[in-house]
C-alpha cells in the first residue's frame, strides 16, 4: 500500500492546520479536526476506507479521550496521532490482513509512539515561534498594528510548513509503504508483535488514568468512577445513558452543596453561566 | 460618552476566537492574541496614537489561560477599558491588569477540568459510541455539537464579560462557582468510568493443563467470577496510582505497560492469540 503524492499533501495540509498551536484555531481545529475520531473519518476519505479508518481511530481516540496541555506542556502529539499515526495504523492493520477491529491494539500501539515521537514538532514550532513574536514586539513598539496582526496570523505557517508539513509528507509518502509490509518482518505471532498488541489493550487504560488524574481530588472520589465502570461494563448502560445517570449523581451534589453553603450562610449568590 | 462599537467587539471576539494559541511559544504563550484581540475596542477609545499605544500597554505582561473560558477576560477587559475612558476613578491600568491576571489562574484550572477534562470526553464518549462499527455519525455528531455548543459558549460568556466587567470576578471565583464545577466534574467521573468500562478490555490468556492435557485453571474465568472487568478496572487504576501517587508522566506510565505487556506475552499472562 502507498499513497499518492496528492492524498500525501491533503494530510499534511491538515497536519499543518490543526496542531493547538495551528494555523486554524483551537474550537474547530484542536479540539475538533485535531481528535482522533474527526480525524479518522477524514484520513478515511482522503485513503478511501471510511468504515476501517473509523474503527481503527475510535480505538485511538480513547487513548486520548482527555489530553489537555496545561501549561503549553504536551505529553503527546494529538496532531502526529491523527495526521501520521492514523495513516500508518491503518496501513499496517490493512497490511496484515486483519479485520479492523481485530487489529485495534496493534493500531493503537504505532498511533501511542508515533504521538510520543511526535511532541518534537510541537516543542520544535513554539521555539521556532520565537523568532516571529521578536517581530511582532518591534512592530508594536512602532505602532504599526496591522503588521502586528498580520505576523501573529500568518508568519507562523511557514514554522508550521517546514515542521508539521515536511515531515508528515515524507513518512507518508515514504515510510508509510514499510509499516504496511509490517507482516514480512514481524510475524503475528512473534514475540514483539504479541507485546505490540497487548499494549494496544492496555494503552486505553493510560488515557482514561490521565482523565481520572484530572477530574479526581480525593480517592474516595474513585468510588463514583467505579460506579461508572460497573453501569457500564455489568449493567450493559451505555455512553448517553451513563451521562444522564452521570447527570443525576451531579444535580444530588449541587444540591448538597447548596444546602451546605446555605447553612454556613455565607457566600454571596451569584446567577452562573450554565452552558453545559 | 465614549463607546467600543458592535463592530468592534465583533472584531475583539473572532480575533481570539480563532487566533488564541496562534504564534504560541512558551515565552509569550497567549499574550500577543491577547493584545491584538483588545487592538479595535481600543481604537474606539482612543483615537490619539500615542493614548492608544499607552492603552495596548496594559496587556503586553503574559498571559495564558485555557483560551475557550477565557474568552471571558477578553469581555471583562473590553468592559473595564470602556469604563476606563468614560472616566471611572477607581480603574486603571494596574487595577484591569489585575483583574487580567488574576482571573487567568483560576479559569486555566476551571477550564481545562470542565472543557477538554469533561465536556469533550463526554461528546467524544457518545460519539464513539454512535461509531461502533464504523460508522461516520459519531465523528459528524461531535464535530457539529462540539463547535455550535462551544461558539455559543464563547460568544455568551464574551458578552457577559463585557457587561459585567470587574464584577464578573465575585461570578467566577466563589464558593458557588466551585461548587457549580464540582457537580459538572461528577458527571464527567460517572462518564469516565462507563467509558473505562465499554473501551478497556484488558483479559488474560492463562491457562493450566492437568497431565491429561485438560484445563483446571481459566485464570479469565476466575476474575469474572470476581467482577467482569477485574483487570481493566485495575489498569486503569494502577495508571492513575502511577501518575498521582508516584508523579509520574504518562509517557513513563506508557512506557512501563510496555514493559509489563512484554513480560505479561513471555509468561503467556497476555496472548492476543492472532496468527496468519
Amino acid at each position: 500500500m502507498e499513497l499518492s503524492i496528492i492524498q500525501c499533501v491533503i494530510l499534511a495540509l491538515f497536519s499543518m492546520s490543526t496542531s493547538v498551536i495551528g494555523a486554524l484555531g483551537t474550537s474547530y481545529a484542536w479540539y475538533t479536526l485535531s481528535r482522533p475520531l474527526v480525524a479518522s473519518m477524514i484520513v478515511g476519505l482522503v485513503m478511501g476506507d471510511v468504515t476501517t479508518a473509523i474503527i481503527v481511530g475510535s480505538a485511538i481516540q480513547v487513548v486520548y479521550i482527555a489530553l489537555v496541555t496545561p501549561g503549553g506542556t504536551v505529553s503527546a502529539d494529538l496532531d502526529a496521532v491523527c495526521w501520521i499515526g492514523i495513516p500508518l495504523a491503518i496501513a499496517a492493520v490493512k497490511g496484515s490482513g486483519l479485520a479492523a477491529a481485530e487489529g485495534a491494539g496493534l493500531a493503537v500501539s504505532i498511533a501511542a509512539a508515533v504521538g510520543t515521537v511526535g511532541t518534537v514538532f510541537f516543542y520544535g514550532t513554539a521555539v521556532f515561534n520565537l523568532v516571529w513574536q521578536e517581530i511582532a514586539w518591534k512592530r508594536f513598539d512602532k505602532s504599526d498594528y496591522s503588521g502586528m496582526w498580520k505576523t501573529t496570523f500568518f508568519l507562523p505557517l511557514i514554522s508550521h510548513f517546514l515542521i508539521r508539513f515536511i515531515p508528515t509528507f515524507l513518512i507518508l509518502r515514504y515510510g508509510l509503504p514499510y509499516v504496511a509490509n509490517i507482516k514480512d518482518v514481524l510475524p503475528l505471532d512473534s514475540l514483539p508483535m504479541k507485546t505490540l498488541f497487548t499494549v494496544g489493550t492496555l494503552l486505553p487504560a493510560v488515557g482514561i488514568a490521565i482523565l481520572l488524574k484530572m477530574v479526581i481530588k480525593e480517592p474516595l472520589d474513585l468510588v463514583i468512577f467505579g460506579f461508572g465502570f460497573i453501569i457500564a461494563k455489568n449493567l450493559g448502560v451505555n455512553l448517553v445513558a451513563a451521562t444522564i445517570i452521570g447527570g443525576f449523581v451531579a444535580y444530588l451534589k449541587y444540591q448538597t452543596g447548596m444546602q451546605i453553603l446555605a447553612v454556613k450562610g455565607s457566600g454571596s449568590v451569584t446567577e452562573e453561566e450554565d452552558d453545559f | 460618552m465614549k463607546k467600543i462599537t458592535k463592530k468592534s467587539l465583533n472584531s475583539s471576539f473572532w480575533t481570539w476566537y480563532h487566533g488564541n494559541l496562534l504564534c504560541f511559544s512558551h515565552q509569550h504563550m497567549q499574550t500577543l492574541p491577547f493584545m491584538l484581540a483588545m487592538l479595535k475596542p481600543l481604537q474606539d477609545l482612543y483615537q490619539d496614537e500615542t493614548e492608544l499605544h499607552h492603552a495596548m500597554e496594559t496587556y503586553t505582561g503574559f498571559f495564558n489561560t485555557e483560551p475557550q473560558i477565557g474568552t471571558i477576560i477578553v469581555g471583562v477587559c473590553c468592559g473595564l477599558e470602556e469604563s476606563r475612558a468614560n472616566g471611572a476613578d477607581n480603574i486603571d491600568e494596574e487595577m484591569i491588569n489585575s483583574i487580567r491576571v488574576g482571573l487567568m489562574g483560576p479559569l486555566a484550572g476551571i477550564g481545562d477540568s470542565l472543557i477538554p477534562g469533561t465536556y469533550i470526553p463526554i461528546l467524544l464518549a457518545i460519539a464513539l459510541g454512535l461509531s461502533t462499527g464504523g460508522s461516520m455519525l459519531g465523528p459528524i455528531f461531535y464535530a457539529l455539537v462540539y463547535n455550535v455548543t462551544m461558539y455559543l459558549f464563547m460568544r455568551g460568556i464574551f458578552n457577559t464579560g463585557y457587561e459585567l466587567g470587574g464584577r464578573a470576578v465575585d461570578v467566577l471565583v466563589g464558593e458557588k462557582a466551585d461548587i457549580i464545577k464540582e457537580s459538572i466534574i461528577t458527571i464527567g467521573m460517572v462518564v469516565v468510568g462507563a467509558v473505562a468500562g465499554s473501551w478497556v478490555n484488558v483479559t488474560t490468556a492463562l491457562t493450566l493443563y492437568n497431565d491429561a492435557g485438560e484445563p483446571f485453571l481459566v485464570l479469565q474465568n476466575v476474575f469474572n467470577n470476581i467482577l467482569p472487568g477485574l483487570l481493566s478496572l485495575l489498569t486503569v487504576l494502577l495508571g492513575w496510582w502511577l501518575m498521582t501517587k508516584r508523579k509520574m508522566q504518562p509517557t513513563t506510565v506508557m512506557l512501563i505497560y510496555l514493559a509489563i505487556a512484554f513480560v505479561g506475552v513471555l509468561l503467556g499472562f497476555f496472548d492476543p492469540g492472532l496468527s496468519y
